[in-house]
């Protein structure tokens, strides 16, 4: 929708057989943000990579990639763009080395001072074959690969499972410098500090759906605030104040989650209880992510 | 309830013998994985002791018969060295065993290396042992339960082989004696490849390891059947001729196998028990930092990973058609003792370059299955991940697949050069002409278009459907069969009309047809054409 989209998805769906993997998703990338890509295993978010890189073809909606249809402009798009698959599967007989150079030429050229730069900074010897790397050195191939580029866009599937966290805290280094030459960054990541340190924008994908987006501002403000209260009079009568979910009230004593938006009316209802003692936590980016998390899990045991 | 009898069946042997604790639950769990691969090598084994049994039994229908193979033979070193020891001769179930024995050891011996191969090395190399071996399970389990296996499937071998020459007809003690000679061979190996999984950490260096012995077993007991009974001593190949089923049925030397596979065994756990786990007794070499200027395209990647499995190919076939070429001058006589042979050749007036042209054809079948399995491999990078870095790249989806098809034709064209190459080195010296070499060599190149066409065939099964192998390697079979046996079996005129073979002219007996070439090459560039199309419409990568 909006004009500076280096991303636009709209009602995409996407189904293998029977399976229905993606179920009108929608995604905005803007340009030059950090975008984290979030929700639980099986929601739908490697597909939706696969069919930005023109791999898979979507069956219906809209999508665009830095201007241009995925699926018929690949080679142009892949041009402007750099990806790193959530799990690297390498040559068996070739080095990290030959993997990098070779990714590099089909792209149009090794940038020798670049990929100097990332072999150091990921501590990653390129003379070893790919079968005698671990799972952390194979993703650094793939990293060092994509980040020694100069695409406009990164698209980055889970990129740090499987880092130590001095190669975690690289990484991030390294996509902030990205975004601040102008680039942008798609980040599918199950590691929540990483995104609450990264993001500027997240959506939350569940069962193929877009379940959330915006700013984590936004979404803070969507999200619950939990007080813990002890008043003068009985706090049974909290049920029925608008906004109070999750309510556990013992005689004078309570514990429940307020909607942000109905913070201010829950507190004159406080009020007039009498308040002895109070205490409120605001919702970290973890809260909000796991209660996204559980209530699919809940969905999937069939209580919802 | 199964649940039950795993845990008690690990605390048993956990006490008893710590080292293999698991090994029954490993055995059952293997067996489960090889339920469908083993039926296969052991049908094809009985398919060909079948084959064997019923033909020879035709064929030499009489004492005179066999009487006359014997003078030919022993007079032609190529024939023994691709058979056996002469003095199998003498009955006609030797015979059948001079003719398929070794071929038949060669088997059993990849299906021991393979099985054993999967169930170790393959296994440590991709950390599913790691798993295993974290449980209660001891350190020598899973090689015990790979040998465990590979007793199973020998003992099956040795019951297949022997209830299939029993049934086509042939002595009772002297297929017993066979098919556990055949059994006793394969273990041996089995025993051989545990070794060599110990020693190599990539499964590949120990199939090549392995390949190797099997390789020189086979030329020990050539160069001992041809000359010096002794040097045959050193080939366990050599043993198994050497109890002369049918002939003496000699039985001690099978003492051999067990006493030879129980010290491979030994050595395999002395080596076992001093190695770390994942690692081997040759470790891994670094390789190049950069690049060299090859790989920097998608067919200079293709190259890079197919360039050892072409060279193998190639000189495979070389070997194959050197054995061929030595025999095709003695050709003449053998059809003379043998004028039932002459059904399985073109054209009898000519005998030798009809000979030649089927060996060609023969050549050409194996260059195709070397084509066929290199565009499979884009299959096989697809369903591995691989091709999804290749394709995220500014690299279409047509040049990606042409990668496959250019290395496949030119492999196959440089399989079926080396051939004809081989056929006409063996067959120039054995008449003195080095030229024909270089005449053989050019004809093999009259099979390229028809080869091609096959190789093409297989892109569009790739570029169509994502179950691309099974498909693509009936049609192989089917060509291999309509090459084969089309004439000899008398199939009916329309079997082979869908064969690219058919309307190649069978050089050199006929002349090179350029008309009928182009027409070919026109196939089989539509094809590559068709699988473009149909790799450019569907889903890739998974």
């Amino acid at each position: 929708m909006t004009d500076d989209a280096v991303i636009d998805i709209s009602g995409l769906t996407k189904s293998f057989g029977h399976t229905v993997a993606l179920d009108a998703l929608d995604l905005t990338v803007r340009a030059g943000e950090v975008h984290g890509f979030l929700g639980p295993n099986g929601a739908g978010k490697t597909t939706t990579i696969r069919i930005l890189l023109g791999l898979l073809r979507a069956d219906a909606g809209s999508v665009r990639l830095l201007g241009l249809d995925p699926w018929t402009d690949a080679v142009a798009a892949h041009a402007r763009l750099a990806y790193v698959p959530g799990e690297v599967t390498l040559w068996p007989g070739i080095t990290g080395g030959e993997t990098i150079d070779l990714l590099a030429r089909l792209r149009g050229g090794v940038n020798s001072a670049r990929r100097a730069e990332m072999l150091e900074r990921f501590e990653l010897d390129p003379t070893v074959k790919a079968r005698a790397y671990s799972k952390g050195n194979r993703q650094k191939v793939a990293l060092v690969a994509a980040l020694a580029s100069d695409a406009e866009l990164f698209l980055f599937d889970e990129p740090t499972a499987g880092l130590d966290p001095l190669k975690e805290a690289e990484f991030q280094r390294c996509v902030r410098e990205l975004v601040s030459e102008g680039r942008t960054v798609l980040l599918s990541s199950h590691m929540l500090a990483e995104v609450e340190a990264l993001c500027d924008r997240v959506s939350i994908v569940r069962n193929g759906r877009t379940v959330e987006s915006g700013s984590l501002v936004e979404l803070r403000h969507l999200s619950t605030t939990s007080i813990t209260v002890e008043t003068v009079h009985p706090t049974a009568a909290l049920a029925s104040t608008p906004g109070v979910h999750e309510l556990v009230s013992d005689g004078t004593h309570a514990r429940f989650a307020v909607e942000t938006a109905q913070l201010d009316g829950v507190l004159r209802a406080l009020a007039d209880l009498g308040v002895v003692a109070m205490s409120s936590s605001r919702p970290t980016l973890e809260d909000i992510f796991l209660r996204h998390y559980e209530v699919d899990s809940h969905s999937v045991a069939g209580t919802s | 309830m199964s649940g039950v009898a795993v845990s008690s069946d690990i605390v048993t042997t956990e006490t008893a013998f710590p080292r293999s604790a698991g090994f029954t639950s490993l055995v059952r769990f293997s067996l489960r994985r090889e339920r469908w691969i083993l039926p296969w090598w052991l049908a094809g084994m009985a398919a060909l002791m079948a084959l064997q049994s019923t033909s020879s039994q035709n064929f030499y229908d009489s004492p005179e018969k066999l009487a006359q193979l014997r003078s030919t033979m022993s007079a032609n070193a190529a024939l023994v060295a691709m058979g056996g020891p002469t003095r199998l001769l003498e009955t006609i179930g030797g015979e059948v065993l001079f003719e398929i024995f070794a071929y038949l050891a060669i088997v059993v011996a990849l299906m021991n290396m393979f099985l054993i191969g999967r169930n170790t090395r393959s296994d440590e190399e991709a950390g599913r042992t790691e798993l295993i071996r974290s449980m209660r399970v001891g350190r020598r389990a899973p090689v015990l339960a790979a040998l465990g296996i590979a007793v199973l499937a020998n003992s099956v071998v040795a019951v297949v082989l022997t209830v299939t020459s029993v049934v086509t007809g042939l002595a009772i003690e002297g297929s017993v004696l066979f098919g556990l000679a055949i059994a006793g061979f394969g273990m041996t190996v089995a025993a051989a490849t545990t070794v060599a999984a110990q020693m190599y950490q990539n499964p590949r260096g120990v199939y090549a390891a392995v390949s190797a012995l099997i390789a020189v077993a086979y030329i020990l007991r050539a160069v001992g059947d041809v000359g010096n009974d002794a040097v045959a001593w050193a080939s366990p190949i050599g043993w198994g001729q050497r109890t002369y089923p049918f002939v003496d049925d000699r039985w001690w030397p099978l003492l051999l196998y067990v006493v030879m596979s129980a010290m491979l065994v030994a050595v395999a756990f002395i080596l076992a028990e001093r190695r770390d786990f994942g690692a081997g007794v040759f470790r891994y070499r670094a390789g190049r930092g950069t690049a060299s200027r090859l790989l920097s395209s998608p067919v200079g990647l293709v190259w890079r990973v197919q360039r050892a499995t072409v060279f193998g190919w190639c000189i495979g076939v070389f070997v194959l058609g050197s054995a061929y070429g030595s025999f095709a001058d003695s050709i003449e006589q053998f059809l003379a003792d043998n004028p039932e042979l002459a059904a399985y050749l073109p054209d009898a007036s000519d005998a030798v370059d009809s000979y030649h042209s089927l060996t060609l054809s023969i050549i050409a079948l194996l260059a195709a299955a070397c084509g066929v399995s290199c565009v499979l491999r884009a299959r096989t990078e697809e369903a591995a991940g691989r091709a999804e870095m290749i394709l995220a790249a500014p690299v279409g989806r047509v040049r990606w697949l042409t990668g496959y098809l250019v290395v496949a034709m030119a492999g196959s064209a440089l399989v079926l050069v080396a051939g004809g190459f081989g056929d006409g080195l063996a067959y120039g010296v054995t008449i003195g002409d080095p030229l024909q070499a270089v005449r053989l060599a050019a004809s093999a190149l009259a099979y390229v278009p028809a080869v091609w066409v096959i190789v093409a065939a297989t892109a569009v099964v790739v570029g169509v459907a994502r179950r691309a192998a099974a498909v693509a390697w009936l049609f192989f079979g089917y060509v291999a069969v309509a090459v084969m046996f089309a004439d000899a079996f008398d199939l009916p005129e329309w079997f082979d009309r869908a064969s690219p073979l058919r309307y190649t002219a069978q050089v050199p007996l006929e002349p090179f047809d350029l008309g009928q070439g182009l027409i070919l090459l026109a196939v089989a560039a539509g094809l590559s054409g068709i699988a473009f199309v149909g790799c450019r419409r569907r889903d890739l990568g998974y």
